[in-house]
């Protein structure tokens, strides 16, 4: 469904990701997990074409797509809950789900969205005339995750969805992931908490100075000893 | 001091303060969602003003040549719009750019119309409403009902249709608007439209009410610029209800002391403003 091949990006002189190759298959979670500063972010921004791409290609349901706009992304059904969630903070939770499905096709489906993530989320039904800046932080989460779902995506690209959050509404934001993976949605997953991540993925890739330095799945990825050590925490 | 007195002032200054909520309308929605401090509105309110005093004189209904006006008015101000992101104005420079705007405006009305003053004798409805002892001219009460179905209007725009949430949206995140389809450069382009359409019909209303001269383009800066921060920048009920405060002040201040001392109302209340709640900038 994505196909990252051979990515490079540079942040002015200095090279962020260097030749990074990675897939995500139709229903999979895959995520990726590495340490502060490896290039987790800019390799979802590079995929969701908010940062320029210096060599390599991205392809999408095996079309090209790496010279699009993030508009013209979003219309192929490639949805974004960036780090730091970044809500229309001035407006209530149902206006910020109603810019999800600001696209004419997600718009005429706007009322069986909605009682779809209110289902999810029934916290957010309550609070749906609630400002979005005022709401908690596990909360505007949740409206980030609702507000991507609104789009109808086929892929969704995560990013750090619990910095910042409390541990127990971590275990909560894992848990919505995971149903949401179960709905048929790809997901690529952008996470510190390796182990939590990788709980939850079919599959998993190690990104550490802009390389990826070990792939496969979750049971593949504990059996490496040095990896564990490394990049797992050693529990 | 009379009571019919009293009456008067709080009647004609309600009606001045639906004046300043039409004429600061355009103003206060480019400033807030495009962050562009518009001193050109005043000029193109103007503008328009003298070509509804031009068209009157050759026999238009003031109707007939807002109808011509306002299409033409959003034009300029998309025009406008398309200029100050193409050159990247930001919210200062705007000032001093759309400042220069207004001095050209200014000097081409002069050209064409001469400083000397006119009067449209075209009205809408002659005589005045009889309230008991006071008075309401019919002109003003349209101006007024304009005035309220525009604020109104906006409101319900910006509130609850989707190009008003995408507006909104557009102004706390642009690029993650962008990303969920919002087209951030065509909702800039109407809205600065509307504001240019908005002063075009403020316009309008200037020439059937006062008597035109091109230098008052500056007279209004100040009760503009008070009323629009005073109600909060984008909040049309707001810049109403500022309008009104102000011209009840202004028509009250002329009342119990002297005509020359209105203007301190609403110059003490800008100077209140930006000392007391600097944030509303």
């Amino acid at each position: 469904m994505l196909k990252i091949d051979r990515l490079c990006v540079n942040h002015g002189l200095a090279s962020a990701l260097t030749g990074v190759s990675i897939e995500v298959n139709r229903n999979e979670l895959v995520a990726v997990i590495g340490p502060n500063g490896a290039g987790k972010t800019t390799l979802v921004n590079a995929i969701a074409r908010i940062l320029p791409v210096h060599a390599g290609d991205i392809f999408f349901e095996g079309e090209h797509v790496t010279n699009l706009s993030p508009l013209e992304l979003g219309a192929r059904g490639v949805a974004l809950i960036p780090e730091g969630r970044r809500l229309f903070t001035t407006m209530t939770v149902e206006e910020n789900l109603d810019i999800g499905c600001y696209r004419t096709l997600a718009r005429t489906h706007r009322a069986a969205s909605l009682d779809h993530v209110y289902d999810m989320f029934p916290v957010l039904r309550e609070r749906r005339k609630q400002i979005a800046g005022t709401l908690s932080g596990g909360q505007q989460q949740m409206v980030a995750i609702a507000r991507a779902l609104m789009s109808r995506p086929r892929l969704l690209l995560i990013d750090e969805p619990c910095l910042g959050l409390a541990p127990i509404i971590v275990s909560q934001v894992f848990e919505v992931i995971a149903m949401i993976r179960d709905s048929g949605v790809a997901i690529l997953l952008i996470e510190q908490n390796a182990v939590k991540a990788l709980k939850i993925a079919q599959r998993g890739y190690i990104l550490d100075c802009g390389n990826i330095v070990a792939q496969g799945s979750p049971a593949e990825l504990e059996a490496q000893g040095e990896i564990k050590a490394a990049y797992l925490g050693a529990h | 001091m009379s009571a019919t007195l009293i009456g008067q002032s709080l009647l004609s200054g309600l009606m001045s303060g639906c004046l300043y909520a039409l004429l600061g309308l355009g103003l206060t929605l480019t400033w807030k969602y495009l962050r562009i401090i518009n001193l050109a509105h005043f000029a193109l309110i103007f503008l328009a003003a003298y070509l509804t005093y031009e068209m009157s004189t050759r026999g238009w209904h003031p109707f007939l040549s807002a109808l011509l006006l306002l299409p033409v008015f959003f034009m300029l101000g998309a025009a406008q719009q398309v200029l100050m992101s193409r050159y990247k104005v930001d919210e200062f420079a705007s000032v001093i750019v759309t400042f220069g705007v207004t001095i050209i405006i200014e000097s081409l009305i002069q050209y064409v119309w001469s400083a000397d003053f006119i009067r449209v004798e075209k009205r809408l409805a002659r005589g005045s409403l009889e309230l008991g002892p006071w008075l309401a001219p019919w002109d003003q009460l349209i101006m007024c009902g304009f005035s309220i179905i525009a604020c109104l209007l906006v409101w319900v725009v910006l509130k609850h249709t989707w190009h008003g949430k995408a507006l909104r949206a557009q102004l706390d995140n642009p690029s993650i608007a962008a990303a969920f389809g919002v087209p951030n450069r065509k909702l800039s382009l109407a809205l600065a439209g509307m504001g240019s359409a908005f002063a075009a019909l403020g316009g309008v209303f200037i020439a059937l009410l006062f008597t035109l001269t091109p230098s008052q383009i500056y007279s209004w800066f100040g009760v503009i610029l008070a009323t629009v921060l005073l109600g909060g920048l984008g909040s049309t009920f707001g810049a109403l209800a500022a309008g009104m405060v102000i011209g009840v002040g202004e028509s009250l201040t002329m009342a119990l002391t002297a005509p020359a001392w209105a203007p301190i109302v609403p110059f003490t209340l800008l100077i209140l403003i930006l000392i007391l709640w600097p944030e509303r900038l």
